[in-house]
């Protein structure tokens, strides 16, 4: 466990599934060097087969004794998804008859394969909700404890989990022990690359790149013990966010608000059916465990007193006024950890983002 | 006549259950420089082949489901080794059946390639005991020199080469100027996976990667098998190699998944660098086997609980305990063994990460030493130590 938490919450009701911090994520990190099919972020259709294909039924993280569970590697091909081009330069230089616009390969499979598909018979009773993911950057991640050579660590400033690309030599055990199979193996360079939650960025008082872009301002970022950060409101104060799959044992930094606003249910004949929801309790316990109903009897009572009294701390905070509340990145924090590591401390490029739990002047606003 | 095939049978298994450990290799001595050996250089026609064997690296069980599926029951291999000798540097033939050839294509997620590694023994001031086979011990480093079989791997090429690191398709060129662009990323490929690494167990492995290291490594694939070729100096800032010399061969197959501990090793074997002085007493360390009874050692073992903790057969269910023993027999030495009884603190497998099996550490770490949580049985008296060390020799799989 590392001396101090940097954590994110994602607003499952609010996730518009637009894929714009996957791009955001994309084009800051991997559209090179042996990464082009890896999404360090994805966001999937749930229910459905996710990125990688099956990455649920795929093994790692722990069992109730601690002991880290056997996994599969998933295959580039068939389970990620080549990422395919066009032909875009013959069909500048070539004219023939035959040469049509098309992909470089055959593609067989690739991320949201089964986008808006869901599950349920259409229009009674079907249903589905956007799943946002990034790398849990979890207390006791799976990773870690797969990797013979030491060469994932956790940092002790933030709880950030890197790997060492000096020390791993792309044996890929990591791969196997991460439940959420969020750590990738670059086959160009041998090694294992995963979600670095975007720390040359937070180191400058900046929140990761998916999180900045996002046009649903679904995500939080904070330090869990920082009492004023709106991520310590949402997981240890009111407890709407919850880890996804908490049953991996890896317990994840990812926190997540559930989806608890679906439409009613129809009738044979296409009338609502009062009181009925879509979204089956069950798939929610299955991703976030017993917890989610204490969460959504929160969420809907803090809805119901805004409702009646115009007043709930809790819904100003899920609808997310302003970045500078939704991020509290505490710059200041960081210039201290780099001035005790002898490192040179980096300046601040936004100051929007800076104010925090250790920043003495200024205060956030 | 079944019953002459049993006995043939039973025969059989006991000549290769009492085989006994390699035989010294012999380095002779040449006169060309072989800092540039080839596998194809005229000079390995002076060269005398030995058998070595082997053996699946069984100590530890990783958690990639597939790999181990197809690693189950592996079986050892036999290599030919060879050695030359120029009084400046050491070269190494290794010769092993595989019958697929895996490369290393940079292409995919799931491709795992041949490789071969050789380990020497650091220089230390105490030369003996000899560092653990898995990578060496705390205090008892050794170098382990690792070739991968590869392709032209392309970019990125790890010399910061980054404006030619990107895919053609994101450069906004065409035509001409794009198959220069191939031409410039095709020049700069990586062709060779050739590592040194610095070890005092598993886990703790860390690359030379400061030019220190005048080492060549290459593989070649011949009819149904490789051949593998290295270089070193006699003597550099990790080993000062003279006498008789104690290498531990390994071997990779990438159709099983190999890599890593995915592998089939050789015990310590003896090299005696011909016509200088030889150390009598490893090569005795590293040729001999226990003088024990295994019969009575397996009884001993049985009554002592070691299978309490250790898998000792593949009949037993595996254990995060300690080490499986299941062929602790075909890459230990009798001197090895009877120290990890007596002394299990002397040379410690690191095993798991210790947050993978939190339950089951291996060890605990008191005033910063590793203490294993093996207990003491130095109690035991000398035959039945012999007995024991004897069966454990015998614990080891069958040659394909």
């Amino acid at each position: 466990m590392s001396k101090r938490q940097l954590a994110m919450v994602m607003d499952l009701n609010k996730c518009i599934g637009c894929q714009t911090c996957t791009v955001a994520c994309k084009t800051q990190w991997t559209n090179r060097n042996g990464r082009e099919y890896m999404y360090w972020n994805n966001v999937e259709t749930y229910p459905g087969t996710g990125y990688p294909k099956n990455w649920m039924e795929l093994g790692g993280g722990f069992d109730a004794a601690g002991d880290l569970q056997p996994g599969v590697i998933p295959n580039l091909e068939a389970d990620y998804g080549v990422p395919w081009d066009y032909n875009y330069e013959s069909l500048m230089t070539d004219s023939a008859d035959h040469n049509r616009f098309q992909p470089h390969i055959s593609p067989t499979w690739g991320p949201n394969w089964d986008e808006d598909q869901g599950a349920g018979a259409f229009p009674q009773d079907n249903y589905f909700f956007y799943l946002p993911r990034i790398c849990n950057h979890c207390t006791n991640p799976g990773c870690l404890s797969a990797c013979p050579r030491d060469a994932i660590f956790k940092r002790e400033q933030d709880g950030v989990v890197l790997v060492d690309l000096d020390r791993c030599q792309g044996y890929r055990y990591c791969i196997a022990g991460c439940p959420y199979k969020k750590i990738y193996f670059n086959p160009k360079i041998s090694k294992s690359e995963k979600c670095i939650l975007c720390f040359p960025r937070i180191e400058q008082g900046l929140p990761p790149a998916c999180a900045q872009q996002c046009v649903g301002r679904i995500r939080f970022v904070g330090f869990l013990d920082d009492l004023d950060s709106q991520v310590h409101k949402l997981v240890n104060v009111y407890k709407v966010a919850i880890g996804l799959r908490p049953d991996y044992g890896t317990q994840p930094n990812v926190y997540y608000v559930p989806p608890t606003e679906s439409p009613a249910k129809f009738d044979a004949e296409g009338k609502i059916i009062e009181g009925s929801t879509r979204l089956p309790i069950e798939e929610l316990e299955k991703l976030f465990g017993k917890e989610v109903h204490g969460a959504i009897k929160t969420l809907k009572a803090e809805m119901k007193k805004r409702k009646e009294t115009g007043v709930s701390e809790l819904m100003d905070i899920l609808i997310a006024y302003q970045h500078a509340d939704m991020f509290r990145l505490d710059n200041h924090y960081y210039q201290e950890v780099a001035k005790e590591q002898n490192r040179t401390p980096l300046a601040p490029v936004d100051t929007r983002y800076i104010a925090g739990k250790f920043t003495k002047a200024g205060g956030h606003h | 006549m079944n019953k002459i095939l049993t006995s043939l049978l039973s025969l059989g298994l006991a000549c290769s259950a009492a085989l006994a450990a390699d035989a010294a290799i012999t380095a002779v001595k040449v006169t060309d420089s072989l800092k540039a050996i080839k596998a194809d250089s005229a000079v390995w026609s002076k060269a005398k082949f030995s058998s070595v064997t082997l053996y699946p690296q069984t100590a530890i069980e990783m958690n990639d489901k597939k790999a181990n599926a197809l690693c189950e029951n592996a079986k050892a291999k036999k290599a030919q080794v060879a050695a030359l000798y120029d009084g400046k540097s050491i070269a190494l033939m290794v010769k092993w059946a595989d019958g697929t050839k895996d490369l290393q294509t940079g292409a995919t997620s799931t491709e795992y390639s041949d490789g071969f590694a050789v380990q020497f023994a650091g220089a230390t001031a105490k030369p003996q005991p000899l560092p653990y086979i898995g990578m060496g011990s705390v205090g008892r480093p050794v170098v382990v020199h690792l070739q991968k079989a590869t392709e032209k791997v392309y970019e990125p090429n790890g010399n910061k080469d980054v404006s030619i690191q990107v895919n053609r398709q994101q450069t906004d060129v065409f035509g001409k100027e794009l198959a220069a662009f191939d031409a410039k990323v095709a020049a700069l490929a990586v062709t060779d996976y050739e590592r040194v690494f610095v070890g005092e167990g598993f886990r703790s492995l860390t690359e030379i990667k400061d030019g220190s290291m005048k080492a060549e490594s290459a593989m070649i694939y011949g009819t149904s098998g490789w051949i593998g070729t290295l270089s070193r100096p006699l003597k550099d800032d990790y080993v000062n190699l003279s006498g008789t010399v104690p290498v531990s061969i390994a071997v990779w197959d990438g159709s099983k998944m190999g890599r890593n501990g995915l592998k089939n090793l050789s015990a310590w074997i003896a090299i005696n660098l011909d016509g200088q002085k030889q150390n009598a007493a490893l090569i005795a360390d590293l040729t001999t086997d226990s003088k024990g009874n295994a019969a009575k050692g397996k009884e001993a073992a049985e009554s002592n609980g070691c299978s309490g903790c250790h898998q000792m057969t593949s009949a037993d269910s595996k254990s995060f305990m300690a080490p499986s023993l299941k062929n602790v027999g075909g890459y230990s030495t009798a001197s090895y063994l009877r120290e990890s009884i007596v002394k299990p603190s002397a040379a410690i497998v690191p095993g798991y990460n210790r947050n993978a099996h939190s339950n089951t550490p291996w060890y605990n770490i008191e005033k910063g030493k590793r203490i294993s949580t093996m207990t003491d049985y130095s109690h035991l008296d000398k035959n039945t130590l012999d007995d024991i060390v004897a069966y454990l020799e015998t614990l080891k799989a069958e040659v394909e």
